[in-house]
């Protein structure tokens, strides 16, 4: 009992998604366990929240103590990505049932040996095309046809691995441990483009390393940070144009959102700042590194961050926090 | 014709007064026997008719008198005439008035004598009523009587058909019960062997109340000869002293003991009866005797029985309301008074209320070849409550402070069961009885104990549960305390070697890295307080994971220019809790796991991951800190393998999203550190 709660105490988030309806959000811990919680009716409270309302409705272990990396959104599924493999949950089976079984895997191929299986660390899911992504711990992009489940593809041009990739019309960017961040046409599945952000003075931090954590992109902009500092990049000249002044030792979540711009790690706080470096909102996170964050506008306005800490932090507002999670 | 009658009536009323004169003593008698004839025979109408002619005749003759008188007033003689006529008819009426009077007089007669008879006929009437009253009640009487015989319990019909002589019941074979003669018949029959089998019982009560007597004598007698057997007992138990002696053999000591239980206070009596027989059981290694003083014990002993007797003597008297009672008017009373009076009545009551009980039960559990406890139990006789007090005896080769401090600090039977930190008691009713007294369970003056842990509560719920044995029994009590001491034993002998800066060996059945490049440099034991101003162990202390009734001691590991200090927070269930590592690394800038996570990892790594329960108690905090070792190792040689050659195995230096480190360690050939 003494035991689990120190198990409790120390878990962590990776990885967050909000179910289809958007009224649930879920989150996936190093413990390998799905967790399901009811947001509406935490963002929307009609009494004050006991503290069993804001532990999770639901549990699912997809494999135990082995961490949950990545969580995305497909349809009516739920795409997990795991330590080389790839789970897809029913939503309606995850929602209520304990123990709710994958209704298909996909397995990384490329497995060298059972310790030394490739992390999934990034999903990404283009619905047009029907293509499942997936940024590995082998260096590699992997390219699946959703339907068929099939490798269509594999990018390979990262020496060390993926941390993210995100997509912006027919560009794929991707940002890995190597601290390149490559954008590749989609079309011919090449790299065009490449930003490599540790070789600019004003941007690198030879004491955290060369590693991108996190890549975002509009059609003008690429926004990037992890080793390096957080900075701006246009997007046709590849050249500098903000480096944010915030303070942190790590970036492992960066967005652009509308006309701002959201960015976490390993800080007290989770940024809110303008275009231009001007920060909007700052807001205290219960986790040491914030390793995901994700919102909505519908059904309601929710802003969710998690990371290093059994707490997950919920603003509905992106202003401050209103509620916060707990894993245990 | 009317004047005929008139002067016939006339004539007779005139004769009546000469028939008095002839001096004939009935003639009174006579007319009044003729008037009442007369009387009868006239009819009121013609008496009425005369009436009014004479009244017309009056005034025609006053009116003629007028008339001559107005003529001629001087002639007298014709109005001398009228008025005799006058006269005449007066006397007429006269006596029309009295014939009428005697007629009514008559009539009255008749009429009461018809009253008087019917009077008469109605009292026979209601006479006749009243009786026929009078025999309704007398037959409902009759109807509602109720013989004594129907009280009396008889033997069913069955059973006096089967068990009465047969000349009873023959009669009764062809018994018909709409018969009522018959019925009646059978009714007597049953009451007299009803009679008859009284008669017999009740002499058979008497013979065997003689008997009774007999015996109770029998037993008096017995009884004395018993009495003077005793003491020539103890002339042989006297005699035999000097052969126990020496033969060693210790049956007087035992007694000794035995008579002391007998005064040992309910609880703990069940408590040092439950121990004595496990020990005689299982042959432990377990010392139990009982202490105080003997004197006093019999005082309380007497005292408690009185109090019982006066108890059951006034049944109304309750202990609990009364004294509550009391205790309100006395406050009231101290309020005013409390300037005057020099001694605080309150603090009595304290001291009463937190009166042990003078004996005392003591464990000496002993190790081979380690530290032995004495636990000494004591009653707490008002709150009802048992207290243990522990110490420990050192082994001489146990020389380190901290060692010496784990074994013999007061909480070694802190936290026997799970939240129990032995301030407060397992009897709720402690609460209110030390809140009357105003008084904060934790002060408890003159008893250092930690009160009452599981023993007493489990010891408790024997006496007041009695027969049920509900709880912790006494086998689940030794066992704990035996596993505890081990436990501890086991704890002391590792800080015994941390504080030489050695890690002892591990058993080969662990999986952990061996050699370790960095050591343990230092070891020492601090206090709660200080444990908690520490920054990194804030997040523990405010999730109450640690908690002020814990050990605490803080140990650095270094390797090279890098320097570890770990805070421990070790539990009192001790292995079954883990020891709780709280981490801050002193090598570029201060890290610790409220600022990265790669030390956050470190302590899960450490806190987490073993579960060896109760037997891994002899290694488990040496493998804790063997492995916090290699943890150290693999983070500084990933990070900077420049600086630290490698000695670990590790496949990647990092992994995933929140860059793990390869904290995990696999026994595969040498062993091998992966992320999973």
């Amino acid at each position: 009992m003494v035991n689990k709660l120190n198990k409790a105490f120390y878990n962590t988030v990776l990885s967050q998604t909000f179910s289809p309806c958007g009224n649930y959000i879920v989150v996936g811990d190093i413990y390998g366990v799905l967790s399901v919680f009811h947001l509406s009716k935490i963002v929307q409270p009609q009494t004050s929240l006991s503290p069993e309302e804001l532990a999770p409705k639901n549990r699912v272990t997809v494999k135990e103590d082995f961490q949950i990396n990545s969580l995305i959104t497909a349809q009516n599924h739920i795409i997990v990505g795991g330590v080389g493999e790839i789970y897809a949950y029913l939503w309606k089976n995850l929602r209520n049932t304990k123990s709710a079984h994958p209704v298909w895997t996909i397995e990384i191929p490329d497995q060298k040996d059972a310790f030394d299986k490739p992390d999934v660390n990034c999903l990404l899911f283009v619905e047009e095309s029907g293509h499942l992504y997936a940024g590995c711990g082998n260096n590699k992009i992997y390219v699946f046809n959703i339907e068929t489940r099939r490798i269509l593809k594999t990018l390979v041009k990262h020496t060390d691995y993926v941390h993210c990739i995100t997509n912006n019309g027919d560009d794929l960017l991707s940002g890995g441990e190597d601290g390149v961040v490559n954008i590749w046409d989609i079309r011919s599945f090449k790299v065009t483009h490449k930003i490599e952000p540790f070789k600019d003075d004003k941007v690198s931090r030879a004491n955290l390393g060369k590693w991108i954590g996190a890549v975002s992109a509009n059609d003008d902009y690429v926004l990037c940070g992890g080793g390096p500092r957080l900075s701006m990049w246009h997007y046709r000249f590849l050249t500098n144009s903000t480096v944010f002044p915030i303070d942190d030792n790590g970036i492992h979540v960066a967005e652009i959102f509308n006309d701002k711009i959201f960015a976490g790690g390993r800080s007290k706080y989770f940024y809110q700042m303008s275009f231009v470096g001007d920060i909007i909102s700052e807001i205290p996170t219960s986790a040491v590194t914030t390793y995901s964050a994700i919102h909505q506008e519908e059904p309601f306005l929710v802003l969710s961050i998690a990371g290093s800490s059994p707490k997950i932090d919920i603003c509905s507002n992106f202003m401050y926090r209103n509620q916060q999670l707990s894993l245990y | 014709m009317v004047k005929e009658t008139s002067s016939t009536s006339l004539k007779k009323k005139r004769k009546t007064p000469s028939a008095d004169n002839e001096g004939d003593l009935d003639i009174y008698k006579k007319v009044v026997d003729f008037e009442e004839k007369e009387s009868a025979s006239r009819q009121g109408a013609v008496d009425a008719n005369i009436y009014f002619e004479m009244c017309q005749d009056i005034k025609a003759t006053l009116a003629e008198m007028y008339e001559s008188k107005c003529k001629k007033p001087t002639d007298t003689s014709t109005n001398k005439e009228l008025l005799t006529d006058i006269c005449l008819k007066l006397c007429v009426i006269r006596k029309l008035n009295r014939v009428d009077k005697i007629k009514h007089v008559f009539g009255k007669e008749t009429l009461s004598t018809e009253k008087q008879k019917c009077d008469s006929i109605k009292l026979s009437y209601q006479n006749l009523v009243y009786e026929l009253h009078h025999l309704v009640a007398e037959t409902n009487k009759c109807l509602s009587f109720k013989s004594k015989d129907e009280d009396i319990e008889l033997v069913s019909f069955e059973e006096f058909m089967k068990e009465a002589p047969e000349s009873l019941t023959k009669k009764f074979i062809n018994y018909d019960k709409s018969n009522t003669e018959e019925n009646h018949n059978l009714r007597l029959a049953r009451l007299e062997w009803e009679l008859t089998q009284r008669k017999n019982l009740a002499e058979l009560c008497k013979s065997l109340e003689e008997d009774k007597k007999k015996l109770g004598k029998d037993l008096v007698e017995r009884k004395e000869k018993l009495n003077t057997l005793k003491p020539l007992l103890m002339n042989i138990i006297n005699a035999t002293k000097p052969l126990q002696e020496h033969l060693d053999v210790p049956f007087d000591q035992l007694r000794a003991e035995h008579k002391l239980a007998f005064l040992l206070p309910d609880p703990l009596y069940i408590f040092y009866v439950n121990i004595i027989s496990y020990k005689n059981v299982y042959e432990l290694n377990l010392n139990v005797s009982i202490k105080g003083d003997q004197d006093d014990a019999t005082r309380w002993k007497e005292a408690q029985e009185t109090t019982k007797e006066s108890q059951n003597d006034d049944e109304s008297e309750q202990e609990a309301d009364i004294p509550e009672v009391e205790e309100v008017v006395e406050v009231k009373k101290r309020r005013h008074r409390k300037s005057v009076q020099q001694v605080d009545p309150m603090e009595e009551k304290r001291t009463k209320l937190l009166e042990a009980h003078p004996l005392f039960v003591e464990i000496t559990a002993e190790l081979e070849r380690g530290p032995s406890i004495t636990a000494a139990f004591r009653y707490y006789t008002k709150l009802k409550i048992i207290t243990v007090t522990s110490k420990v005896n050192l082994p001489s080769n146990m020389t380190a402070n901290t060692a010496r401090d784990i074994l013999s600090s007061e909480n070694i039977l802190g936290e026997l069961c799970e939240g129990d930190v032995g301030v407060e008691s397992p009897n709720p009713a402690t609460q209110f009885q030390l809140k009357k007294s105003r008084h904060q369970f934790i002060s408890l003056p003159g008893a250092p104990n930690r009160l009452c842990l599981q023993m007493g509560a489990g010891s408790l719920r024997y006496r007041v549960g009695s027969d049920k044995a509900g709880g912790v029994n006494i086998e689940t009590v030794v066992k704990i305390l035996f596993t505890r001491l081990a436990a501890r034993n086991d704890l002391a002998n590792q800080l015994q070697q941390f504080e030489q800066s050695i890690i002892p060996k591990l058993p080969s059945t662990i999986d952990l890295p061996t050699n370790p490049v960095s050591a343990l440099t230092k070891w020492s034991s601090i206090t709660y307080q200080k444990f908690c101003q520490s920054l990194v162990t804030q997040p523990l202390v405010e999730e109450e994971i640690v908690s002020p009734s814990d050990l605490f001691y803080s140990c650095t590991l270094t390797r090279g220019n890098a320097n570890l200090q770990a805070l421990i927070a070790i539990k009192n269930n001790y292995p079954e809790a883990l020891p709780i590592f709280s981490l801050s690394l002193d090598y570029n800038g201060v890290q610790h796991s409220t600022n990265s996570d790669e030390i956050r990892d470190m302590e899960r790594a450490v806190n987490v991951t073993w579960e060896h329960g109760q037997k891994g108690s002899s290694w488990l905090l040496s493998a804790q800190i063997s492995h916090l070792c290699s943890c150290l190792d693999v983070y500084l040689e990933s990070v900077d393998p420049k600086a630290f050659c490698q000695s670990a195995m590790f496949l990647r230096n990092i992994c995933a999203r929140n860059r793990k480190r390869p904290f995990k360690f696999r026994k595969v050939g040498t062993g091998i550190f992966t992320q999973y």
